[in-house]
């Protein structure tokens, strides 16, 4: 075989597996699985509240976009149509109760009853940050101790 | 004294505008869709905070950006890093009233229209907005829809020059909230 025939072949070669890598591992990239994730903080329900409602910018840079393990008794359980949300209370405001909102994933919402409520429990989720009335977990998960 | 307390109490009522009978949700649905050359793009927040003061007429939406959700994973990090920066902006707000609210009859079921003004902040920037919104009132709240468009340079959010043209300028944004009465 010539030899620019044996490097357009190669070209060809490594451009598909570019394209291929681009196509799967960039811009079709799954999204982050929280539930296997390592938590970035395991911190306190009330520790985590208090960070973001005390206003500490600097802290709330710190869990927003990360993952936590955040523990306490929660206080609520909402459920919508399509969302299961444990709440974690420890204030009240315009919008009623204020605290951490944790979405749970779809495969645990059978898992939260109303036999969570004020028992210490663990639960990992992505911080999406506070809204100035609530701090925002979601995909969470309960961990088993 | 009970007279100076009762008068600061007032002063203190008068000065709250969501003080009375309202209608709140943390778990509002906004979404947003644009269909560009490149590529269509679609997201989803389903942890809305709203609250809708019955009496004056008053509405509060507050947005946590970095709940929106993308299909694609790389779409929600440009959207969140460079279109709306939300580490710089984590909130989006809407502060306005519903101006024919003594329209609106909340002890009869039915669907009426809302006519909504207000201000609208995004990335930073404020624009004040009028639309037209559906208000159907029933036994388990007031259950509120609205569809409208924004420009994306009204809120200095810039297009990256090498996909200028190919997204979209213009996007829609749906409003979908079921607000309940709050009672503390």
């Amino acid at each position: 075989m010539k030899n620019w025939i044996k490097v357009f072949v190669l070209a060809a070669v490594v451009g598909i597996g570019v394209l291929i890598y681009v196509w799967f591992f960039i811009y079709n990239k799954p999204h982050m699985n929280i539930e296997k994730a390592t938590p970035d903080y395991i911190i306190s329900a009330s520790e985590c509240y208090d960070h973001y409602a005390n206003g500490n910018n600097n802290e709330t840079l710190n869990y927003t976009g990360k993952v936590l393990q955040i523990y306490g008794s929660p206080s609520s359980i909402e459920k919508t149509d399509s969302l299961t949300v444990v709440v974690f209370t420890f204030s009240t405001g315009m919008f009623g109760d204020e605290g951490i909102r944790c979405t749970m994933l779809p495969s645990y919402s059978n898992e939260v009853s109303n036999s969570i409520l004020s028992k210490e429990i663990s639960i990992k989720g992505y911080c999406s940050g506070y809204n100035e009335t609530d701090v925002i977990l979601e995909q969470c998960s309960i961990i088993k101790n | 004294m009970k007279k100076v307390a009762l008068l600061t109490a007032a002063i203190i009522i008068c000065a709250v505008p969501f003080y009375g009978q309202h209608f709140i949700t943390k778990n509002g649905h906004i979404s947003f869709y644009s269909d560009g050359p490149l590529e269509k793009i679609e997201a989803h927040n389903k942890q809305v905070n709203s609250a809708l003061n019955i009496e004056t007429g008053d509405m509060v939406f507050k947005v946590l950006m970095k709940s929106f959700v993308f299909e694609k994973a790389l779409m929600q990090e440009h959207f969140n890093e460079n279109y709306v920066e939300s580490d710089k902006f984590p909130n989006a707000t809407f502060k306005g009233k519903v101006v024919n609210m003594s329209d609106i009859t909340l002890t009869k079921d039915g669907t009426y229209e809302a006519d909504v003004e207000g201000e609208l902040t995004i990335h930073g920037i404020s624009n004040k907005i009028e639309d037209k919104g559906t208000f159907i009132v029933s036994k388990e709240g007031i259950h509120g829809n609205s569809k409208f468009n924004i420009l994306l340079a009204d809120y200095d959010i810039s297009i990256p020059g090498a996909v200028t043209g190919k997204i979209a300028e213009e996007i829609e944004i749906t409003v979908d909230v079921k607000l309940k009465k709050f009672s503390k």
